[in-house]
């Protein structure tokens, strides 16, 4: 498409010849490992992809606690596509929470944190927790009676945090249990909150990832490597494998649209065997290792404790691992990192196959 | 004599108290059931519907191969361009006005 007089017109006003230049001077290293690099721009598109189909269903959806549940069965039943773009949606964010993961643990086990990258590290495990929150209050906007049993789970153990629990509980819950009041709040966070946050998170996150260029794992760092322009070389690389992801993502909502199950009844006992989402079920599992109480003491706020230890450590570890920081091996880290990764992957298959 | 031992055996097999208890076990029962049977089609239900579903699904991955195959070709060109340097801005180049 060639447009002479929109150009003129915008670079009378513009500095399109910068822009260009910004374009044409990023160049991202290339090595056996630089698959890596594709997992966040994966990510990037099936949020893109998440904002499209929530977008659409945003039309059709009552948050109200008599018509939330009838709602998404017009969305499904009633509305030309509709299951089609519920399934879409269902399946993008699956996607999108495990591209999540393998992105945090490459991100981890290749030391791209290090210096001076710590702060790259921090937006993304926030946007990785903001997306477990977006899973959770998209869950309960279906009010079948699984989400209404597994968000009453989940905000019941955020209430057995000492000191704060309570308000925290209360903060997300908007009532004594979960009601209305509970879907009200899930839906602001949902639609309004978490996606501004996100967005805002997002743009911070590539502007550091900008900032420092990419990261390159300390085996390779002394080898002198090939460089390759971002635009267009990388990026069409990129568009690829977007594709193929769509194509995936596609095709699973097309052949394994999700169940929609009983409408939620607050009087009614949970669901025998239930099961929260997929990457619920390692905290599900480690909260099961311990007893009701130890010495005394309440065990689900130990258990609580040592879970959001485990995770601030994780959070911290580009501040705590200075070795890699000075160039230097650590080996320890990486043990650490192995280890976290086997955990949640045997955690998550054990309270998959339990 | 056969006929009154079928009819006392009917008799005490629906007396008003079991008839009773069958009515209300229906009653209570039958909207719990139908509900628990009854699943929501999540996926277009008649049969043509849902082959154009699929064959939709088999032109969308020929669409995504032909794109990627595009995609690939001009890549491919690209770095070509780029190997032979002929994409690099000569700044000695005389300006054709």
């Amino acid at each position: 498409m060639n447009c002479p007089r929109l150009r003129d017109w915008l670079e009378e006003r513009y500095d399109l010849d910068g822009i260009k230049g910004i374009a044409r001077g990023k160049f991202v290293p290339e090595h056996r490992h630089d698959i890596w690099y594709y997992t966040g721009g994966i990510t990037l598109f099936l949020f893109l992809l998440q904002f499209l189909t929530g977008m659409l269903m945003a039309f059709y959806y009552v948050p109200h606690v008599d018509f939330a549940y009838k709602s998404i069965i017009e969305i499904v039943t009633k509305l030309r596509m509709g299951w089609f773009f519920k399934s879409l949606h269902h399946w993008g964010a699956q996607m999108a929470i495990l591209f999540l993961f393998v992105h945090l643990f490459g991100t981890l086990l290749m030391k791209s944190y290090r210096k001076p990258r710590e702060l790259v590290w921090v937006t993304g495990f926030i946007l990785l927790g903001i997306s477990i929150f977006f899973g959770l209050s998209g869950y309960l906007l279906l009010w079948d009676e699984r989400a209404f049993a597994a968000v009453r789970v989940a905000t019941g153990g955020a209430g057995a945090f000492p000191v704060v629990g309570g308000f925290i509980k209360a903060f997300l819950r908007g009532s004594i249990d979960v009601t209305g009041e509970t879907l009200l709040r899930f839906y602001a966070f949902h639609v309004a909150i978490l996606p501004l946050v996100t967005l805002a998170l997002i743009g911070l996150h590539l502007l550091f990832v900008q900032f420092h260029g990419m990261s390159v794992p300390p085996s390779l760092e002394k080898e002198k490597l090939r460089e390759v322009p971002f635009f267009p070389n990388v990026f069409y690389k990129d568009l690829m494998i977007w594709l193929v992801v769509l194509g995936v993502v596609v095709t699973l909502a097309v052949l394994f649209p999700p169940e929609i199950g009983v409408k939620a009844d607050p009087l009614a006992p949970p669901p025998e065997n239930i099961k929260p989402e997929w990457y619920f079920l390692f905290l599900l599992q480690t909260l099961k290792l311990f007893p009701g109480s130890i010495l005394g003491m309440n065990g689900e706020t130990i258990a609580i404790l040592t879970v959001s230890g485990a995770i601030l450590f994780f959070f911290l570890i580009p501040f705590l691992d200075r070795k890699s920081g000075r160039g230097e091996r650590s080996p320890l880290f990486t043990w650490i990192g192995i280890f976290y990764l086997i955990y949640f992957l045997v955690m998550t298959a054990v309270g998959f196959l339990s | 004599m056969l006929t009154r031992h079928i009819q006392n055996h009917l008799k005490r097999l629906l007396n008003r108290t079991r008839l009773a208890a069958v009515a209300a076990l229906l009653f209570w029962t039958t909207p719990l059931g139908a509900a628990a049977a009854e699943k929501i089609a999540v996926f277009p239900e008649v049969p043509y519907d849902g082959y154009i579903v699929y064959e939709s699904l088999i032109v969308f991955w020929a669409a995504i191969i032909g794109l990627i195959v595009i995609i690939r070709m001009k890549l491919r060109e690209i770095e070509r361009t780029q190997a032979l340097g002929a994409d690099r801005q000569d700044k000695d180049a005389p300006l054709l006005e």
